[in-house]
């Protein structure tokens, strides 16, 4: 049960249900201003019947050449609204998307540690295209996988061909 | 020719300047400013008048605090006229520090004169114009920098900034201007379709935006079925031509393009609104009619040939009844056309039409619905929003029906989890259902054991293996509890239930450590128990940031200066007034990526959001706050002359105020969650204007302290200016305080958890702030004046209010109750009345200032009237000290008043084991505040010891 909708400033407001779950990040003001200018395309949220916002999805488009590409760079339901295939109904959107805008893959990171998550984006088609040792500062470092799924116009799924050496993150463009 | 030659002089040294330069912004990016001051120096002793060196110096003293010293060497590189771009950039930077927004404009109107072909500095001044919203000039030097490169984006910024004059300058007050630079508008957008030139999306979507400006529905529909279509990729055609048929009342269009989508997917719930709706709207025509008309309007149907037109009730149930069919491919049960039966039953009986034929029972809608999806949490949600269609009765009955339909009674526990979740959902429900109300005591406390039991059992059986970043299955039967305990303490008016309730609440984040729903619940029952520092102990664990210490604010920032816990409030103000000042500064370059992206249909948006965030109640309250806490901690003249009050970089619109609280945060299953979000209640309506009249009587409090600084500082050409300045503002605010009393105004109800805790307006109406202040007022201009006679009656009246004022903090602290929720609001009355005689300490020794023999002036004899106003001041410092003693004295003797009834019986019952650590740190709290309250006075006390005679 969901409404799709273009995120707004507005919605920052309102997203604390959703952000404030600890494994959800709020970043600065700046952060989603950058993206709600340059991508708005890309960031969308899921509204429920009750007005109350129970995900949403912020992605990018970027990369030269055969590297043009969809990327998400943050997608998250709160927990009310979980098992709902709302993660699912998030990423079609994202991938419709960099179809239309003639991607050749769909990138995402995620935390290797993240099983639950993983093995969405599995089901979701995305398969592991890539490790980046200690992507994520903390204590200690986490190491990520880079996950891919072809788009259309990659006809021979040139994309996601695993890379068979984990790279740095200095290497990640 | 000079110019040209200084041009060549530049580019022969480019490289070199670059690389002297280059160690100062690595120093600068990095925050190290002393080092970047150095090497600014360095670089200016070999090239003394290198232009950027002297700007980016500038920039580095301005990041060091040192206001003054910037602007000197900014001032005199302004005269030399500056061009190139590096050194443009740090002045830039230099004014954006210190929001001189105007100067950037200047600075490179000036730029362009002297090089007028330059694309980048035109971009430049582009986007200054930008920065301080001169829609006009925007549009000039667009043109401008049209006509230098003509492509595409800049003749868009010049269309878009006719379009923001239109809509938010001069013609957001004069329609007929409005029309006329929409069509200006409208008539460039064309020229640019006649020449071929359109080429990016963005155009296209500014098109679409000036056209739906103009109401022009059908031409928006003619792009979208036009060439230009093609360009659209980021958005589904077919519903963004919904909002057109809809403004246009093309129903029957509505309602295919909605079947269609809905029959691909049956879970969009804007598409069923719109679906539903577009059927009641054709209901009212003769739909038959309308059916032949469409056979003609192929592209309004789609790809489903077969598609009819629903304009009845019964298709509608036919169509929801053949997706429910259908639509079962998916994985996941999905809701949407089950929910679609309510919304239909919803307008039928808002049409006061039968939905018993049509949809049965409707009672019965929502024991299917639960018995189809009560295992998932979304359920409430989802139902909550319908309640409304049952009266009482069926309310009531459908709560006793629901809990019989889960099949727990009162002996027995959820033999799954799923039948656990549809217990939780079930007692939500309930409660929404209002069963919880009017239930005796004794009922009340006997549901908590159980859900506390519930709790337990759910935890051992379901949660153990939870990650700790998870929320534990059954937690929410310690949630509901907790909530029903707060309405024992409410009715009861016994603070123990709230003790209780963070005692269950402590030990449900014991097992599910990131439960932010209990951490945010802890925090208002702390605070409504006067626990400040427990209090912030669980909200720094909930990591509030960057915009949440503006919704989530009221919380437990807004609440700390009621708690007497000055340290505590002097950091969170700092983070928060930080975070506003540095993102309105932020803000204007979030408007310039508009442009650059070209994402217009953002520009309304940003410049909204902006307005919304620099407007935000939070920000002023805070504001206000922090001057007046720096006036309590103020201990001497010279620190008194370095405030800067009122805060420089915010203005106060009243008007325009604006509150940002998400109240929805708070999980709540009262009824009156039914209707309505809280931001929406009247209460909550009440309390913004409650807070708003807080505020502008705090106001006057701390202009007019602004206003003495600026007696004490003048001379005696100009002084009178100022004590004019001080008895209109005074006379002012007697009067809103006057008009305030008589409104009598009740302080909202504290019976429900969404709603912040009352206003501080009543708390403060029962402080004399402004009896205290007059009168010293009143002595002050008196010191200022001749008449000396005067003087002692001033005086008088001074010893009055402070009598008064000691008397009000008696009364308060009088009662030694065992109630921790009175002992609160005693609270804030104490912290109101250390405030209020900590300011008129500092209001006395300016006083004490006015009264000082001058200095330098050759040892005239002293006047009689001059001494006799030094006496006057000895006399009120001397009061105001022997009052501040004993104020120590009352506080001391309040401080161990407070003994807890012992809670272990009620403890057993819940099965928690007896921690007496609750209480102990919401008292400790209590004797922290105490103690940092009698910290005040007694160096109050110390500051007016000097003055004697």
């Amino acid at each position: 049960m969901t409404c799709l909708r273009p995120f707004t400033c507005d919605d920052m407001y309102k997203f604390n249900n959703v952000n404030l779950d600890p494994l959800t990040e709020t970043y600065g003001l700046s952060f989603y201003m950058k993206y709600l200018a340059h991508w708005p395309e890309y960031f969308q949220v899921a509204e429920s019947p009750s007005g109350d916002i129970m995900g949403y999805i912020m992605g990018k488009a970027e990369g030269i050449g055969e590297n043009w590409h969809g990327h998400v760079t943050a997608l998250t339901v709160s927990p009310d609204f979980r098992r709902l295939g709302l993660a699912a109904t998030l990423m079609n959107y994202l991938e419709d998307v960099s179809e239309k805008k003639r991607c050749y893959f769909v990138d995402l990171f995620v935390r290797v540690s993240n099983k639950v998550a993983i093995n969405m984006y599995k089901n979701l088609g995305y398969i592991v295209y890539r490790t980046v040792l200690e992507y994520y500062s903390g204590d200690p470092d986490e190491d990520a996988y880079d996950m891919r799924k072809a788009c259309s116009r990659d006809v021979n799924q040139k994309s996601i061909v695993p890379l068979s050496h984990p790279v740095r993150p200095e290497d990640v463009d | 020719m000079s110019r040209a030659a200084s041009n060549m002089h530049v580019h022969q040294d480019n490289s070199v300047v670059e690389r002297r330069l280059r160690p100062i912004y690595d120093w600068l990016d990095i925050g190290n400013n002393k080092k970047a001051l150095q090497e600014c120096d360095k670089v200016l002793k070999k090239t003394p008048n290198l232009h950027c060196a002297k700007a980016l110096k500038a920039l580095t003293l301005n990041r060091m605090g040192k206001e003054d010293e910037s602007r000197t060497i900014l001032d005199a590189l302004i005269k030399e006229n500056p061009t190139d771009d590096a050194t443009l950039q740090a002045i830039t930077l230099c004014y954006r520090e210190m929001q001189e927004l105007e100067k950037i404009c200047k600075l490179y109107e000036t730029a362009v004169k002297l090089d007028p072909t330059n694309e980048e500095l035109h971009t430049h001044l582009f986007m200054s114009y930008v920065r301080v919203s001169d829609f006009k000039s925007q549009q000039q030097s667009a043109m401008t920098l049209y006509k230098i490169k003509p492509k595409n984006p800049y003749y868009c910024w010049a269309i878009m900034s006719i379009i923001l004059q239109a809509t938010r300058g001069e013609g957001s007050s004069d329609p007929k201007k409005r029309m006329l630079l929409l069509s200006l508008a409208e008539r460039m957008f064309t020229k640019m379709i006649t020449d071929n030139k359109i080429d990016a999306e963005q155009e296209v979507q500014l098109y679409i935006m000036i056209l739906e400006l103009l109401e022009k529905y059908e031409e928006v529909l003619a792009v979208m079925d036009g060439p230009l279509h093609t360009k659209l990729q980021s958005i589904s055609i077919p519903q963004m031509k919904l909002k057109y048929l809809k403004s246009l009342n093309r129903w029957n269009e509505v309602n295919l393009v909605c079947k269609d989508i809905l029959i691909d997917s049956i879970d969009r719930w804007d598409i069923w609104k719109d679906y539903i709706n577009s059927v009641f709207e054709l209901m009212g025509t003769n739909g038959v009619i309308l059916n032949d008309e469409c056979d003609d309007n192929s592209d309004a149907k789609g790809d489903s040939e077969l598609e009819t037109i629903d304009d009845t009730p019964e298709k509608a149930h036919e169509f929801i009844c053949r997706i429910v069919e259908n639509g079962t491919e998916n994985g996941y049960l999905l809701r949407g056309p089950y929910l679609a039966r309510f919304e239909l039953c919803s307008r039928l009986s808002k049409k006061s039409l039968c939905s018993a034929d049509l949809l049965g029972e409707t009672i019965e809608l929502f024991i299917e619905y639960f018995r189809k999806f009560g295992h998932k949490p979304c359920c409430v949600f989802d139902l909550r929003v319908y309640l409304n269609l049952l009266n009482d009765a069926k309310k009531a009955e459908l709560a006793t029906r629901l809990i019989k339909d889960v099949g727990i009674s009162s002996t027995t526990v959820p033999q799954s989890e799923h039948q656990m979740q549809r217990h939780i959902c079930a007692l939500q429900l309930a409660r929404l259902c209002g069963s919880h109300r009017n239930l005796p005591a004794d009922h009340l406390k006997a549901l908590v054991t159980a859900l506390s039991l519930h709790y337990q059992h759910g935890y051992q059986a379901y949660s153990k293996n939870l990650l700790p970043t998870d929320l534990g299955a059954s937690d929410p039967y310690a949630l509901i509890a907790a909530h029903i305990l707060y309405d024992l303490a409410q009715t009861q008016n016994n603070s123990d239930f709230i003790i209780l309730a963070l005692m269950l609440l402590d030990s449900l984040l014991k097992n599910s450590p990131s439960n932010f729903h209990a951490k945010l619940l802890a925090i208002r029952l702390y605070h409504v128990v006067g626990g400040g520092i427990c209090a912030h102990e669980m909200y720094n664990s909930l990591d509030i940031k960057h915009l949440q210490l503006d919704s989530l604010g009221y919380v437990h920032c807004a609440r700390l200066p009621t708690t007497g816990l000055f340290t505590l409030c002097t950091n969170l103000f700092d983070t928060t007034l930080k975070f506003f000042a540095s993102n309105y500064k932020d803000s204007s370059d979030h408007l310039t990526f508009s442009y650059k992206f070209g994402s217009f249909m953002k520009m309304n948006e940003f410049l909204d959001f902006r307005e919304r965030l620099n407007n935000s109640l939070h920000y002023t309250a805070v504001a206000i706050d922090k001057i007046f806490l720096s006036l309590v901690e103020c201990m001497s003249l010279e620190s008194l002359y370095c405030l800067s009050i009122p805060p420089k970089d915010h203005n106060i619109d009243w008007e325009l105020l604006r509150d940002n609280h998400d109240l929805n945060v708070y999980m709540s299953w009262d009824p009156e969650r039914i209707n309505s979000p809280p931001e929406d209640w009247e209460e909550t309506k009440q309390l913004f204007k409650q807070d708003v009249l807080f505020l502008k009587l705090r106001n006057f409090a701390v202009q007019t302290v602004s206003i003495i600084v600026d007696i004490s500082k003048s001379t005696d050409g100009t002084r009178q200016k100022y004590v004019d300045n001080l008895r209109s503002t005074v006379t002012d605010w007697k009067n809103l305080f006057e008009q305030t009393v008589a409104e009598n105004l009740a302080p909202i109800s504290e019976a429900l958890i969404p709603l912040p805790l009352p206003s501080r307006l009543h708390g403060a109406l029962r402080v004399p702030y402004l009896a205290v202040f007059g009168s010293m007022y009143d002595l002050l201009t008196t010191l200022c004046g001749e008449d000396t006679e005067d003087a002692s009656k001033s005086t008088n009246k001074v010893t009055e209010s402070l009598d008064e004022l000691t008397k009000c903090l008696e009364q308060n602290t009088l009662k030694k109750p065992n109630n921790l929720l009175d002992k609160r609001k005693s609270m804030e009355i104490a912290v109101n009345c250390v405030e209020v005689i900590s300011v008129a300490s500092v209001i006395c020794i300016v006083c004490n200032e006015l009264v000082k023999p001058p200095h330098g002036r050759k040892a005239k004899k002293k006047s009689s009237g001059d001494s006799k106003n030094r006496e006057s001041v000895i006399v009120v410092a001397d009061k105001l000290k022997r009052e501040m003693n004993t104020f120590c004295d009352i506080l001391q003797q309040w401080t161990e008043s407070v003994t807890i009834e012992d809670l272990s019986q009620r403890l057993e019952a819940l099965h928690l084991s007896t921690s007496q650590n609750i209480v102990d740190n919401i008292l400790h709290s209590y004797t922290i505040a105490n103690k940092e309250m009698q910290l005040i006075l007694k160096t109050k006390v110390k500051m007016l010891s000097s003055i004697s005679r």
